[in-house]
């Protein structure tokens, strides 16, 4: 009865779980050369974003979007010394979808076209996604986005980092990552990626890079609300700095409390009118 | 030489995308609401109201009908891909506000609709078979899962957005009580529109003036929370492009001047009473949608400013 009825409606059981793979983006090591950009649009088959200048800095890419999935940061700072001099340093980092353990754009997401793969990341199905835009306010890290509705790239739907999801059933290296020339994207394990994130943290603290932290660990506060990320960082300043949040929200873990007070403005209104209708003389 | 960046985040970026939705979502949650408002305060009339009271609020019906055929069609016209509409319901996940919006929106609409026709079946606006079929449905029943499911659909919309990063929507936690306000406030003003423009008698508008004028000190109340709450993250709302729409529209004719005239038209009887609670009606009617209106579009400039978007995720 329930195997004809799947049958009938098409349904497939879902992949059995694999290991959870992710991300592990040192910046310390990112060269700005971009190599990261330029595979995951072609591996992707994305449209270019047009020829814009942003007239900021080297980064003329300026967002992660529709169709940018990797997003190459370059901050520029400038120190004053002990000595009263001017020291100039860059930070590049390539940011990418932080595949959240609780994702907010999944949780949104009225149609399940968002899922959780085999592999623990964040995927839309686009022959699911119906454009309703949700998911895109949602993310806490302005990843995902829609695409415009008369556009010859996917129109209407929801786009964000897949982790090469069709390379990974292939058992083959996402694109960014197989293109970064100095290492500072790495792809593995995510249990694997952590201690290796922690050992190269300890390496950078013991040469005095004392602002280096790790962005995304189970034990960090930017997991309290979306969890640990499957894609997660090691920077070399606040996190703000390189545009990403202290402590990312998860919309659902305050849903309730705003149910509640519209609930109970509507039922104070309805106590109210039936108390007018009834008191008649 | 370069100085340190002046904001404290990676130049002026915006840290969340800005939202893609357009000006069919204000006028769904405007409709809905008052659709939904409407039949409830159309169903308390009934049950609990005079035979004047019942007589003239019952119009409620014909307008929570009318005003939901349009909603259906404004959310497809949204969508990024319209003709996937129906995926909308492949899935039953309350827990995304979008998806319980959806399946209420599908159990009302049938609803109101259905007792708009008992009712013009009631009255012979409606005749034939159809009207025999429209005799048929239980209209108590109808009534009920009908005034539950609008609430649901008057109340959810505010939480939607909220439910969201865009620190204008998200920052404070009253956004849902609102919108809940806005909705029973532009409802219950619906049906006093057309009583006093079908000329229903003084003690029905004066009640009908009492309702509203609670739904608006509600909606005071809400605001007041709402933008204490929100603080500088409100600006957008209340200062440059919107602030005129927000404070004119939304607060000035919306609520403030609903009340007054309601107190006025307290001291009156006939046609005058009548032309005041009209008027009222269409105020707090045309505030409604600018409340709607104004939160909406405002909530896309916010979306673009990092700095609250740093304090939303400090707190």
């Amino acid at each position: 009865m329930i195997d004809s009825y799947k049958r009938l409606m098409n349904l497939q059981d879902p992949p059995p779980a694999k290991v959870a793979k992710g991300f592990f983006t040192d910046t310390s090591l990112c060269i700005g050369c971009k190599a990261c950009e330029v595979a995951c649009k072609q591996w992707n088959q994305l449209p270019a974003d047009g020829f814009a200048l942003t007239a900021t800095s080297y980064d003329n890419t300026g967002a992660l979007g529709a169709t940018t999935w990797r997003h190459v940061q370059f901050i520029e700072q400038a120190k004053t010394n002990g000595d009263g001099r001017r020291d100039q340093r860059w930070l590049m980092m390539s940011d990418v979808c932080k595949h959240c353990a609780n994702a907010a754009c999944l949780e949104a997401c009225p149609t399940g076209a968002l899922v959780r793969t085999e592999y623990g990341t964040v995927y839309v199905q686009q022959d699911i996604c119906n454009g309703c835009g949700f998911c895109v306010p949602a993310c806490p890290f302005g990843v995902i986005d829609r695409t415009p509705k008369e556009g010859e790239f996917q129109a209407g739907t929801a786009h964000k980092c897949t982790l090469c999801y069709d390379r990974l059933k292939d058992d083959m290296t996402p694109a960014c990552a197989k293109s970064c020339p100095t290492a500072s994207i790495q792809f593995g394990d995510v249990a694997e990626l952590r201690e290796r994130a922690r050992r190269r943290l300890g390496e950078l603290q013991a040469r005095g890079e004392s602002t280096a932290r790790l962005y995304g660990m189970p034990e960090g506060k930017e997991a309290e609300e979306v969890g640990p990320l499957h894609a997660f960082f090691l920077l070399l300043d606040e996190p703000q700095k390189y545009n990403l949040p202290e402590i990312p929200r998860l919309p659902r873990k305050t849903l309730g409390e705003r149910y509640a007070w519209s609930a109970a403005v509507g039922a104070g209104f309805a106590l109210v009118a039936a108390l007018v209708f009834g008191s008649r003389r | 030489m370069t100085a340190e960046p002046a904001t404290p985040g990676y130049y002026r970026y915006p840290v969340i995308r800005r939202p893609v939705w357009t000006w069919e979502v204000p006028a769904y949650f405007w409709l809905g609401g008052m659709a939904g408002g409407a039949f409830l305060t159309a169903s308390l009339g009934q049950r609990l109201g005079s035979p004047d009271d019942r007589r003239y609020t019952a119009d409620g019906f014909y307008l929570a009908g009318a005003a939901i055929l349009p909603c259906a069609p404004l959310l497809i016209a949204d969508l990024g891909r319209p003709e996937r509409f129906h995926h909308m319901l492949r899935v039953f996940k309350p827990l995304s506000p979008m998806n319980l919006g959806a399946w209420t929106l599908t159990a009302f609409a049938p609803l109101a609709v259905g007792r708009a026709a008992t009712q013009a079946a009631h009255t012979g606006l409606l005749r034939g078979p159809l009207a025999a079929l429209a005799r048929l449905l239980p209209t108590s029943v109808v009534e009920l899962t009908g005034t539950l499911s609008g609430m649901v659909l008057a109340g959810y919309t505010g939480v939607l957005l909220a439910a969201t990063n865009v620190p204008l929507w998200a920052k404070s936690k009253l956004l849902g009580g609102v919108f809940m306000a806005s909705a029973m406030s532009s409802g219950s003003a619906a049906v006093a529109l057309v009583a006093a423009r079908r000329g229903a008698p003084d003690a029905t508008l004066h009640r009908l003036a009492r309702i509203e004028s609670a739904a608006s000190l509600g909606e005071v109340a809400m605001l007041t929370g709402y933008l204490g709450q929100s603080g500088r993250t409100a600006h957008p709302l209340t200062r440059g492009r919107f602030a005129m729409p927000f404070w004119v529209g939304a607060v000035g004719a919306g609520m403030l001047l609903p009340l007054l005239l309601h107190r006025f038209a307290g001291r009156h009887r006939g046609g005058t009473l009548r032309s005041l609670s009209g008027a009222a009606a269409v105020c707090s009617l045309a505030g409604s949608l600018a409340l709607r209106w104004s939160i909406f579009e405002a909530g896309k400039v916010s979306s673009e400013d990092q700095a609250a978007s740093f304090e939303l995720s400090s707190d």
